[in-house]
């Protein structure tokens, strides 16, 4: 009974809950597993289990989409504004947590705010804006990664600003006030005492900034050209392709969706314990 | 929004003096400029482009030089709500994403309270349960796009020919693929409201001998009240700006049952051409969003000691 004190659902209820829900959760998860090494044909017409195994689809799809390209665009895109949006956080988020200055409140409430700003809203004036500044660098901007890692950078900002202002205000200021009293400039305070210290935010921070860059279709669909193609636009695009097609290449699609997943799947896994502790303080504290 | 991006830079004092926390001077303000600037060129600007360009009429032939496109004041508007999709769009937006909303309570937070206690294979439940709300949007809707197929499995296990992915039926596809990838975020909110509540609160209810619904009705639920009312608006805003996950299992244009206000907007821009018009209709969006936008910034407490 004592160590049962904690207890909220009866045993009966808890099991049933958690079997009912890993059902619901697995099922598709097991799919697409199942349907990435299936034949083709077999999952065209609505087979779950796989009847024979097709690992081959894994090598054939790298040449029936450009998923190569897709994925390499994506790395390089998502993982520096991972990078630099990390950065850029902390430098934004000391600011905010260890100063006082008129219109900080307003900032912090910005930062939220922004968070859930219709991207739908933002899409054509930024597609605009690049399109004259074109015009006015007199070189291609839309299309580039170079357009696609502004944008995303910006808008990872406010989650990433906002999860480093939760993580800093966990970090005890003497640390760094007794380095300011030993005349470091706040530069070096940054460099030398915050960031070291807030490693953990900032892993939070970076792969939530990754995973904006890699999920994003939106901003993707109409920003990039077949050069430029994200991994999502890239997927998006062969699964659109398949009605219609002559013959239907459902394996090798699952197994594509599968190769997209992986990598933020891993990141997650790997990383879980922070991302958990990030996701909800970014929430609701 | 006042984001000092022509902050002052800091003054260096080379004497250390008291304290800088609450003095004028030494504040690395300029710190903010990097963060500061995009988000007014990226974000700021746009949005007064965004407005400016919703009381103009811009089609693909004036989009070239936006500024000079013929100024319609409100007509864009207008003819949004009147004679447009915009309001069956903001209708099946908002019901949707209320109805999905208030389905993943229940979900989550049973979920939570399930795996609340330690037992074996917990961390391994706790992971598969995050598994939908980890896989990226457009992964979730490819694969439920073959899944529901035709020809797909889900009909091929029933052994009947529904259209799940056009018609009235779709409908309740978005909800159901929404709801899967969506309640976890719930399930996490809930189960971190848990953890906070104390060992006291638990053995005070265990000492009253309560039955565990009268446990969870009477001393648990009122607990975690602030959070999971926070955990529904979140989940509310997530649900109504959802793009991509209705884009990539219906495509564009969508079917009219699940013509979402995202979709509407998208679709009116880059395959119709109204751009004066799309920025109308996204510009209304921003409106819709902003109700329960406020009442969550509202509710949010910006500061550890501000209470």
């Amino acid at each position: 009974m004592r160590t049962d004190v904690q207890r909220l659902l009866p045993r009966w209820v808890q099991a049933a809950v958690i079997a009912v829900l890993l059902v619901f959760v697995m099922t598709p998860v097991l799919y697409m597993l199942f349907a990435s090494v299936n034949d083709d044909l077999e999952v065209a017409r609505g087979a779950f289990w796989p009847t024979s195994l097709h690992l081959d689809n894994y090598a054939k799809i790298w040449s029936t989409v450009e998923l190569g390209a897709g994925l390499a665009n994506s790395v390089v895109v998502a993982g520096s504004v991972a990078l630099v949006s990390a950065l850029v956080a902390v430098a934004t988020a000391y600011v905010l947590v260890r100063f006082q200055f008129l219109g900080r409140g307003l900032i912090l409430r910005g930062l939220l705010a922004l968070q859930s700003i219709p991207g739908t809203l933002m899409l054509l004036p930024v597609f605009v804006l690049f399109a004259n500044l074109s015009a006015v660098l007199g070189m291609q901007v839309i299309g580039t990664r170079w357009a696609l890692f502004v944008t995303y950078l910006t808008f990872a900002l406010p989650f990433s600003t906002w999860v480093m202002v939760t993580y800093l205000r966990g970090l005890p200021a003497e640390l760094d006030e007794a380095a300011r009293l030993d005349g470091a400039s706040s530069w070096r305070i940054l460099r030398s005492i915050i960031i070291p210290l807030s490693w953990p935010g900032l892993v939070v921070a970076s792969i939530f900034a990754f995973l904006l860059g890699w999920n994003d279709v939106l901003f993707a669909s109409v920003m990039t050209n077949p050069d430029s193609r994200t991994v999502a636009v890239a997927l998006q695009v062969f699964g659109a392709t398949q009605e219609g097609g002559a013959i239907p290449i459902y394996g090798q699609l699952m197994a594509s969706a599968l190769i997209c997943a992986l990598p933020v799947v891993v990141l997650y896994l790997v990383f879980q314990r922070f991302l958990v502790g990030g996701l909800t303080a970014g929430g609701v504290k | 929004m006042a984001i000092e991006t022509v902050a002052p830079p800091a003054a260096r004092d080379s004497n250390p003096g008291p304290p800088p926390r609450r003095r004028n001077r030494n504040r690395p303000l300029w710190m903010l400029a990097p963060g500061g600037i995009l988000l007014v060129l990226v974000i700021l600007v746009p949005l007064g482009v965004a407005l400016t360009v919703s009381l103009l009429d811009l089609d693909q032939y004036t989009l070239r030089e936006w500024t000079g496109a013929p100024f319609i004041a409100f007509d864009n508007y207008v003819e949004a709500v009147t004679d447009t999709a915009l309001p069956h769009a903001i209708w099946v937006s908002v019901g949707y994403s209320a109805l999905v909303t208030v389905a993943t309570l229940p979900v989550g937070l049973a979920a939570a309270l399930a795996t609340q206690q330690r037992f074996k294979g917990r961390a391994l439940v706790r992971s598969a349960f995050l598994i939908p709300y980890v896989l990226p949007a457009f992964v979730v809707g490819t694969v439920w796009r073959t899944i529901l197929m035709p020809a797909g499995p889900a009909n091929s296990v029933l052994g009947e020919q529904h259209l799940w992915l056009n018609g009235p039926n779709s409908y309740w596809t978005l909800v159901v693929v929404q709801l899967w990838t969506s309640w976890p975020l719930l399930y996490l909110l809930a189960a971190s409201g848990l953890q906070s509540i104390s060992e006291e609160v638990h053995e005070a209810a265990a000492l009253d001998g309560a039955a565990w619904w009268a446990k969870l009705r009477y001393v648990i639920f009122p607990h975690l009240r602030g959070v999971l009312a926070l955990a529904l608006i979140i989940a509310f805003l997530h649900n109504l700006n959802s793009f991509t996950l209705p884009y990539v299992l219906f495509g564009v244009p969508a079917p009219h049952d699940v013509e979402v206000l995202p979709v509407l907007t998208y679709v009116e821009s880059f395959q119709n051409f109204r751009f004066g018009l799309s920025a109308a209709m996204a510009v209304l969006s921003l409106v819709l969003v902003a109700i329960p936008l406020s009442v969550y910034l509202r509710a949010v407490r910006l500061n550890q000691h501000e209470n």
